[in-house]
């Protein structure tokens, strides 16, 4: 299976990190891969929030906003 | 998803007669997203139902977590032209929440800062609601939040606390009505909405946060990942049980603490008896300067 490669970042975290990733990764598929729960944090593509069901492509830019906080 | 969560909120509101016309709403906002949305919504809805709204934000006094939200809290207030209060924990009782600690610690009562946190604050925003002639208190409460609570009051075994949680709770004389208009929306569409309202609200975490309110949040997220809409139903299961629970919870009678003179159904409320344990003893009368 060929792979592509996107940008990770976890707000809060000092700068994005690349990964290796399948082609048709989804950003839900993203989020097990880290070990993130979709419940709990907000993600946007390239600036935009985007539903997790969103395909990756090559150079992505991914941001991870955890929202779970209580308030 | 804005006009969801707008839909939403109203029909929370209309639907449990949370707010009638003409009163004056005391919202509690800490300048967390839950708070500051639920203080937009509710500034919109009063704007349309002329109703009156005032901010209360409480500092406990949390070092290096609270200075920022309240920040946050007041220029929001301000941006939506809504009278803002202040109360702190160190006016009222004579302490922050962080010196509580220290003495609790000192003093090896053995109760967690939650517990500290969560009694004060909701006895200080009641006294500040009713001193600023407030119908009804609102606060941020999500789905999330009441799935907890009802999980935790099931744990714990808590009837009197399982029946009080609901839409609204309307105790006795002495105690403003609190209501929760955002009780049926998912924290992380909470969240989404403030995002991309371009709200500005604080999404820290309390570094007091932890034990089994933590793991019971944790477990019911990895429940609603694997399977969809299960805090819904948790909420909708009590909403059936609740009705069967009246005749299980003791009555009592409401009297005025020794202490303060707040209203409790004890020789002293439970704010006194936490104080009291850590040798806290004076109660700030009136919290709102005008």
């Amino acid at each position: 299976m060929s792979e592509i490669e996107v940008r990770v970042k976890i707000v809060g975290q000092k700068s994005p990190r690349r990964l290796k990733v399948a082609t048709r990764t989804t950003i839900a598929d993203l989020l097990k891969k880290l070990d993130q729960n979709r419940e709990t944090v907000v993600v946007s593509l390239n600036g935009k929030i985007v539903p997790e069901e969103e395909r990756l492509a090559a150079g992505d830019l991914v941001e991870i906003l955890p929202v779970v906080t209580g308030g | 998803m804005i006009k969801s969560v707008e839909r939403r909120f109203w029909h929370a509101i209309n639907e449990n007669k949370l707010v009638s016309p003409g009163e004056r709403v005391a919202v509690a906002v800490s300048g967390g997203k839950d708070s500051v949305v639920c203080m937009h919504l509710l500034a919109n809805y009063c704007r349309v139902k002329r109703c009156e709204l005032v901010a209360i934000t409480v500092d406990e006094g949390i070092k290096g977590y609270r200075e920022e939200s309240l920040l946050i809290a007041r220029e929001n207030a301000k941006m939506l032209g809504i009278e803002h209060q202040v109360v702190s924990f160190k006016k009222a009782f004579g302490s922050t929440l962080d010196g509580m600690v220290k003495l609790a610690i000192k003093k090896r009562t053995g109760l967690n800062p939650c517990t500290y946190c969560g009694v004060l604050r909701r006895s200080i925003l009641n006294q500040a609601a009713r001193e600023l002639g407030a119908h009804k208190l609102a606060t941020g409460h999500n789905l999330d939040d009441e799935a907890q609570a009802i999980m935790l009051n099931y744990i714990r075994a808590d009837l009197s606390r399982l029946y009080r949680l609901g839409p609204s709770y309307s105790p006795l004389e002495g105690f403003v009505p609190r209501i929760k208009p955002l009780r049926e929306i998912p924290e992380k569409e909470v969240a989404l909405y403030a995002l991309l309202k371009g709200m500005n609200v604080h999404l820290g975490v309390c570094p007091y946060a932890s034990g089994i309110h933590t793991e019971v949040r944790d477990f019911l997220n990895k429940l609603e990942t694997n399977h969809p809409n299960s805090k819904f139903m948790i909420l909708r299961m009590f909403e059936q049980i609740k009705p069967h629970l009246k005749v299980a919870v003791p009555g009592f009678e409401m009297k005025k603490c020794e202490n303060c003179g707040e209203p409790t159904s004890s020789r002293l409320c439970k704010t006194c008896e936490l104080l009291q344990d850590i040798d806290l003893v004076n109660r700030q009368k009136n919290l709102i300067s005008l």
